[in-house]
């Protein structure tokens, strides 16, 4: 589907999209309700107990630990942080689901009215708009089935079908947004957001394509200028930020297209298929529920005090936002470099560790390293910063020697490239392969006087007018050089003795 | 063998002294509980399994504690019986019921293990009501327990089988659970000591759950220094259960011999005045109200007019969690599966259909209706209102006493079928008990009787403040030896 056609649409329609997002507390040790570890994947249902299989007469007993993360996300949120708050059960069955209910959160969740500032595109056309969350709760994941026969991998029609526990008891934490997003790429945008502050809380990896982060989105579109909703489609299974921006925008337009014929759009789940780019409907008899919700009575209701509230707020670390704005207005990055660096903590933590070393002068060099070398390296090796073998020590050495003029900056690329592969530091390279720059104005200027005698028509030429030909003089000087001299001393040394002469 | 006793009638207590002193080794305890098995339980059916060689292994292990001039456990060599609804590594947890009857335990509950660590014989798991639906032991899917006093009649229930496994001396001790009256109840109809601990006193880990906010586990036993014995050691916090309460277990031994002098005592009289309460009950708990005033303690009279409530917010609360406890049977995992289920769906409801009996389907029904949309407010939340107000009277209650009297149950030991049909009158059977589990307090029920006209024992309940079982285990003791009652049933006294 073209992306004009979405913009054709947005100008007749509004689109209306609240989005509901599951993320797993990877970075946990144990399970929201019993001791079994926290991890993805493994030899089916090795990761389990009584507990998180629901064997008769095993009880749930909440992990402390997932109940502060979720309270830290919700500060991080700038939540509202409930004083008295409790489980609930949730009542459905199926069979990835042990006990045939889910321990959720129901009308007293952890953490409601928060809000998130999500920077919407790039350069002139950038904005920022306010996503409010109308809450974030703590539930238990369930586990996975795999249907065997039948059609899409859905349990109606399978031949069998198999489960496996090891990710049942995961604890979850659900957040829903109210619904202030309008367009497809804000969706995108806000996922992307989130996702960089659960980072940097570390309370998950946020994987979508494993699951351990996953977005839901409730849509509907209006006529522009109406104030009543429409009515809306649950959108299911985008596996990636790209699908949920895909998914929606066809969603989008498909809702368009039933209005503009005059149809309905009709309350349904409907399941986004990223290989034929288009969303389907559920049967509903698959969702038609009653979850009879109680009061969790396995679980004594949590009674959070002020003080236990300001001990997790004190543990917030810098989030994302507050982090642009520092790179920005302390060390002088450009926004959008500023953005790119903080939003990964581990890349923000390199280059700090970076700019500490080469001093917050340097700051803007190491930034323009770490977003063009050293990403580069990482993209193409697929390693994480901390196991690329390149410290933020090393980084900043190649950029002082860089700075002070020792090397060029394209033998600054050669030295890098060397350190990527021996891990040698860029001194030590720099000494080893002879590249010391020449920035001795008299060593410099005996090789270009050599170089102007020995082409005189080039020297008249550039003295006629052809003043481009100084790049031709830079690189012959270079060339004798053997690379080492310092560009910018030449130049100057060869524009000099050019003008000079010809005076 | 001792003045004439045989092994099976001594007392926990007795028996442990007895193998302390090497006048008896645990292995012939736990032959002679065996044996007493084997020749009465054909007639009274205690017992879905039992386990001798769980028995005799752990009597060999007090055995050679006593080789070794060890220091015995409080409940060495004491043969005891577990209620069929609380796992044991080694038997099937069946709850007595069809969907579980292969069911093999695999982990072990906290209390059965703390039993166990206390010495105790395992031997045998104990019919129940199914998944303890039930004030008879009648809707067993193995079959009813008949009582001891009256193979006619039941046992009351649901813990039917651990009440009639001490009442006729086949086991000293059991263990039963009690959700709105289902220990104490059986304890009055078969002349045993039975005790309800506070929410949160023993750990519910492995006990498999009917209403969660109301089970708990407690004790059988013959006399109420054993029952205190037994609650020594299983109380106490268990991490495995977040509703266990840390707070300390008081001696309760130390309480037995404390005498009821200055104790106040509040007697129930609204309760005694309730439609349906048998005239003996009445006459035999206002004996023990005597009683006790004779003995020293100030002795006065309270009314609990929301309490009769309980019974109505009981059977909205009740089915309510177990609707929801009782999802997990689905045959997906374990427990009776249909062999040609057409899907998923069809796979639940035949399984289920098939696997649980009558009253567990009434009561998953119930519960189910009470929580579904647009009746949760009018019934579950109008019960959860009763429950604040049942506590709150209770609250005020304590301020002026500290044990409070009430019949345990408003009959003697009905026969068999009596009730069977009507489960409104069954449900009536337990309506002095159940405000004690709204309330989350304790109760005991003590032999206070035999009725004049049917020879069947009477119980009295004891009820006391929250983690305050030594109250109801003094005045319990005070009357059991101001009564000194033969609470031998005829067929064990042949």
């Amino acid at each position: 589907m073209a992306k004009d056609r979405l913009a054709e649409v947005l100008e007749r329609y509004e689109a209306v999209i609240g989005l509901e997002i599951h993320t797993e507390l990877t970075s946990l040790r144990s399970k929201m309700f019993c001791g079994c570890p926290v991890a993805f994947g493994g030899e089916p249902n090795t990761r389990v107990c009584p507990v998180c299989l629901g064997m008769p007469g095993a009880l749930p007993v909440p992990n402390e630990a997932a109940v502060e993360a979720t309270v830290l996300a919700g500060l991080a949120l700038e939540c509202e942080i409930a004083r008295f708050s409790q489980f609930h059960r949730k009542n459905y069955f199926y069979p990835d689901m042990p006990k045939n209910y889910q321990i959720s959160q129901y009308d007293l969740p952890f953490c409601k009215n928060g809000h998130l500032d999500v920077e919407v595109g790039e350069g002139a056309s950038a904005y920022v708009t306010r996503v409010g969350i109308t809450r974030i709760h703590l539930e238990e994941d369930t586990g996975k089935m795999i249907h065997v026969g039948g059609a899409e991998g859905r349990i109606a029609g399978a031949d069998y079908s198999l489960v496996d526990f090891n990710r049942a008891g995961t604890p979850l934490i659900e957040l829903v947004t109210e619904p202030d997003i309008r367009t497809p790429e804000e969706a995108r945008r806000f996922a992307q957001t989130l996702r960089t502050v659960f980072l940097a809380l570390g309370i998950s990896d946020c994987s979508m394509e494993e699951g351990s982060m996953r977005v839901d989105a409730n849509v509907s579109i209006r006529p522009r200028g109406a104030t009543e909703f429409g009515t809306k489609a649950e959108v299911k299974n985008m596996n990636s930020f790209k699908a949920l921006h895909d998914a929606l925008a066809y969603e989008i337009v498909r809702q368009a297209d039933l209005l503009d014929s005059g149809g309905r759009v009709v309350q349904e789940t409907r399941h986004w298929d990223a290989a034929a780019k288009r969303t389907s409907g559920l049967r509903s008899k698959e969702e038609a529920h009653d979850y009879r919700y109680f009061p969790e009575p396995d679980m004594v209701p949590f009674e959070f005090t002020d003080e236990w509230i300001a001990s997790v707020k004190a543990k917030l670390p810098e989030l994302p936002a507050a982090r642009r704005e520092r790179y920005a207005a302390e060390l002088g990055l450009p926004k959008q470099d500023a953005r790119l660096i903080a939003d990964d903590v581990a890349l923000s933590r390199f280059f700090e560790q970076a700019v500490s070393v080469a001093g917050a002068d340097r700051a803007k060099p190491v930034a323009n390293w770490v977003l063009g070398e050293l990403s580069a390296h990482l993209n193409a090796t697929g390693l994480a910063v901390e196991e690329c073998g390149i410290l933020p020590e090393m980084l900043a050495e190649l950029v002082v020697l860089i700075e002070d003029g020792t090397i060029s900056g394209k033998q600054g690329k050669d030295v890098f490239a060397e350190m990527a592969q021996t891990g040698e530091r860029p001194g030590a390279v720099v000494e080893r392969r002879g590249m010391r720059q020449v920035s001795d104005t008299d060593a410099i200027e005996a090789v270009a006087r050599r170089v102007l005698d020995a082409h005189p028509d080039e020297v008249a030429s550039y003295r006629g007018g052809k003043s481009g030909l100084i790049g031709w003089f830079v690189g012959q000087v270079m060339r004798e050089m053997r690379g080492q001299a310092n560009p910018a001393v030449v130049n100057d040394v060869l524009r000099a003795l050019l003008d000079q002469q010809d005076r | 063998m001792m003045s004439g006793r045989t092994i099976a009638d001594m007392t926990a207590v007795e028996v442990r002294d007895a193998i302390e002193r090497k006048e008896v080794s645990a292995r012939e305890v736990a032959e002679a509980a065996l044996a007493r098995v084997e020749e009465l339980d054909a007639h009274v059916h205690a017992f879905n399994q039992v386990c001798p060689d769980l028995a005799l292994q752990a009597a060999a292990r007090i055995d050679a504690m006593v080789a070794a001039g060890e220091a015995l456990p409080p409940l060495a060599g004491v043969p005891a019986g577990i209620k069929d609804n609380m796992n044991l590594v080694g038997t099937r947890t069946t709850c007595s019921s069809r969907i579980l009857q292969d069911y093999e335990s695999v982990y072990t509950c906290t209390a059965v293990q703390r039993l166990l660590d206390a010495g105790a014989l395992p031997v045998g798991k104990c019919n129940l009501d199914e998944f303890a639906f039930g004030s008879s032991t009648e809707n067993s899917a193995f079959g009813p327990t008949r009582n001891p006093w009256d193979l006619e009649r039941v046992p009351g229930g649901s813990s039917g089988g651990s009440a009639a496994a001490v009442a006729a001396r086949m086991v000293a001790v059991s263990l039963g659970s009690d959700t709105g009256g289902s220990i104490r109840q059986p304890g009055a109809l078969t002349g045993t000591v039975a005790v309800k601990p506070t929410y949160g006193r023993v750990s519910r880990y492995g006990l498999v759950a009917f209403a969660s906010s109301l089970d708990q586990i407690g004790p059988f036993a013959r006399t109420v220094e054993d029952a205190a014995l037994v609650l020594q050691a299983i109380a106490g916090k268990d991490p495995l259960d977040a509703t266990s309460v840390d707070e300390p277990v008081d001696d309760y031994r130390a309480a037995l011999d404390a005498g009821v002098e200055g104790l106040r005592v509040g007697l129930v009289t609204d309760m005694l005045d309730i439609e349906g309460c048998a005239a003996e009950v009445r006459e035999a708990v206002e004996g023990a109200a005597r009683t006790l005033a004779a003995l020293g303690a100030e002795v006065g009279e309270v009314a609990l007019p929301m309490s009769r409530h309980g019974l109505s917010a009981y059977y909205i609360i009740g089915p309510a969690e177990a609707s929801s406890n009782l999802a997990r049977f689905d045959g997906i995992r374990y427990g009776h599966r249909v062999k040609d289920a057409e899907d998923v769906l069809d796979l639940y409801m035949r399984s289920r259909a098939e696997g649980f009996g009558p009253e567990s389907i009434r009561r998953i029904m119930l519960g189910t209706y009470a929580l579904s949309a647009g009746y949760y407010e009018a019934y579950y939340g109008q019960a959860q209102k009763t429950r604040t107000l049942i506590i709150r009277e209770f609250a005020e209650a304590f301020e002026r006493f500290d044990v409070l009297l009430t019949p345990t149950s408003p009959t003697v030991a009905f026969k068999l079928g009596e009730k069977a049909s009507d489960p409104l009158a069954m449900y009536l059977s337990d309506v002095y008990t159940i405000p004690l589990n709204l309330a989350g307090l304790p109760g005991i029920s003590v032999p206070v009787g035999l009725c004049p006209s049917t020879g069947l024992p009477i119980g009295a309940q004891i009820a006391a403040r929250h983690f305050d079982e030594a109250a109801m285990f003094r005045a319990a003791a005070a009357l059991e030896r101001a009564l000194a009652l033969d609470m031998v049933p005829p067929l064990v006294r042949k």
